[in-house]
């Protein structure tokens, strides 16, 4: 029924009233004419309401002479009707396809470059960067090619360790991840902070320029203001933000933790093996098994073999012979010397935390710890160190 | 006469198992619940209110009381008829 509707609602139909007084004569005629009529329904004794096609309505003329009634439209339902509206309203129509035009146009443009994480790059100079290769505000966004702009900062920033670049309706954002860069790196025309790299207790503080905001003896964690940037300037009653500079040392910790059984399995090849054959065809494969493998402990090894060896002519050829062999193993408790096992731990512990350190730093203490659980030697090594935790993080003039 | 040949199609539908409509041209009226009938093989309609329609067949009139009816098809061969319908005479 659906399907009528709305088949009828594409080729167009009037409602139409006929006024007279043998209107069964009119139906009956129209039938034999094959005029199509639905919907009929009585409105008052001598007018009825019905539905017919365009073209029907116009052979339903003849039918009407005929008949001596009166016929009037009611209302005209359809697309054609609606075409022929907008072609006498040409302008309103004009407009409502320039309205979705312009929409999809604007909604494709770039409006906004948001660059994020940098601490150390400035915004402005990333953006103009970003400008000098063709991306910039009002481009269209089909235009850009994310892998060149990865490539681009790439390419000029070597420091980067992390860019993903996405675009989200208008805009455009761009998240990075910098590895620390020796504070001289950063450019001194861009107002910076001294912020903390890690956690520690501060033990010297020398800021050369900015307000230090902590003092001897306090415990920073990663990302604290260190030394401030903005200075409150008492002539204007306002802030400036200038280029902070200064070191700063701390105590920091550094600790490992490693475990390590003291009664230990060894795996020895008693010497008995088995062999079972097998054949690949491409990546399936069927195993000839004959009886079960008699030993408790044994490890597996697989050997493939083309039975047409076309190696010199590059080619895999895809049928196989596998060969599977079974060695036996026999576990053997071993019992460490604990002495030797804390030595070999601490040289662990120490490689670990030997990785995590800065070259550049005093080691004030050593501290280990051995304890023995469940047959388990554990072994901490904490090593404090004073270093300098500053590092540099350029201030945004944003609002927030 | 005309009864005989009458006579003679209708033994042929039974024997044959064919439809009797078709063999001897009668109406064939269809009732979805007391919704819509739809009558087939009509012969044009003789009297339409909301309330009585009067449908001329090959053998009388079918008369259709009800309330609220109307007319949703008319064509040369089939008449569906909607709204509540509450009776059905065949006026031979």
């Amino acid at each position: 029924m659906l399907a009528i509707k709305i088949w009828n609602y594409f080729k167009g139909y009037v409602i139409i009233r006929v006024e007279g007084l043998t209107l069964e004569r009119l139906l009956n005629l129209s039938a034999a004419h094959n005029i199509y009529l639905w919907d009929v329904k009585r409105s008052s004794g001598i007018v009825l309401e019905m539905k017919s096609s365009t073209k029907g309505f116009k052979a339903l003329k003849q039918v009407v002479k005929k008949v001596g009634c009166k016929v009037t439209i009611k209302e005209k339902i359809g697309l054609p009707f609606l075409v022929y509206k907008l072609k006498e309203r040409k302008m309103w129509a004009a407009g409502f396809i320039l309205f979705w035009a312009i929409i999809i146009f604007l909604s494709s443009l770039i409006w906004k470059i948001e660059i994020i994480g940098n601490e150390q790059t400035p915004s402005e100079e990333i953006i103009s960067l970003l400008e000098d290769n063709n991306i910039n505000q009002g481009r269209l966004k089909y235009q850009i090619n994310k892998d060149n702009i990865k490539d681009i900062l790439n390419k000029n920033y070597d420091y980067l360790s992390f860019i993903s670049v996405t675009i989200k309706g208008t805009k455009l954002t761009i998240e990075i991840k910098e590895q620390d860069l020796p504070p001289e790196k950063v450019d001194k025309a861009y107002p910076c902070h001294i912020v903390a790299k890690k956690r520690g207790v501060i033990t010297k503080l020398i800021p050369k320029n900015g307000r230090a905001v902590v003092e001897k003896g306090r415990v920073v964690s990663q990302g604290d203001i260190l030394i401030t940037g903005i200075l409150s300037d008492e002539a204007s009653d306002g802030f400036m933000a200038v280029h902070a500079e200064g070191e700063v040392y701390a105590i920091t910790r550094y600790s490992s933790i490693v475990r390590e059984p003291i009664v230990k399995n060894e795996e020895k090849y008693t010497g008995n093996t088995i062999v079972q054959k097998g054949i690949k065809v491409g990546n399936k494969g069927v195993r000839f098994i004959r009886g079960s493998i008699p030993f408790d402990n044994y490890k597996e090894f697989e050997e493939e073999k083309s039975i047409i060896n076309l190696e010199k002519l590059n080619i895999d050829f895809p049928i196989k012979v596998i060969t599977y062999e079974y060695r036996e193993v026999k576990l053997e408790e071993i019992r460490q010397d604990i002495e030797f096992l804390k030595n070999s731990n601490y040289l662990e512990a120490a490689k670990m935390i030997n990785e995590e350190m800065p070259p550049d730093v005093q080691v004030q203490s050593k501290n280990t710890r051995h304890q023995v659980d469940n047959g388990i030697l554990t072994t901490q090594l904490i090593i404090e160190a004073i270093e300098d935790i500053g590092r540099k993080q350029i201030i945004e003039n944003r609002e927030d | 006469m005309k009864k005989q040949i009458e006579d003679v199609k209708y033994s042929i539908s039974k024997s044959l198992e064919l439809p009797m409509d078709i063999i001897m041209d009668l109406p064939k009226l269809n009732l979805v619940g007391d919704m819509e009938a739809s009558l087939q093989n009509h012969k044009g309609i003789i009297e339409y209110t909301e309330e009585v329609i009067r449908i001329n067949t090959r053998i009388g009139v079918f008369k259709i009381l009800g309330e609220n009816l109307e007319i949703k098809t008319i064509l040369s061969e089939e008449i569906i008829v909607a709204g509540l319908i509450k009776r059905i005479e065949i006026i031979s």
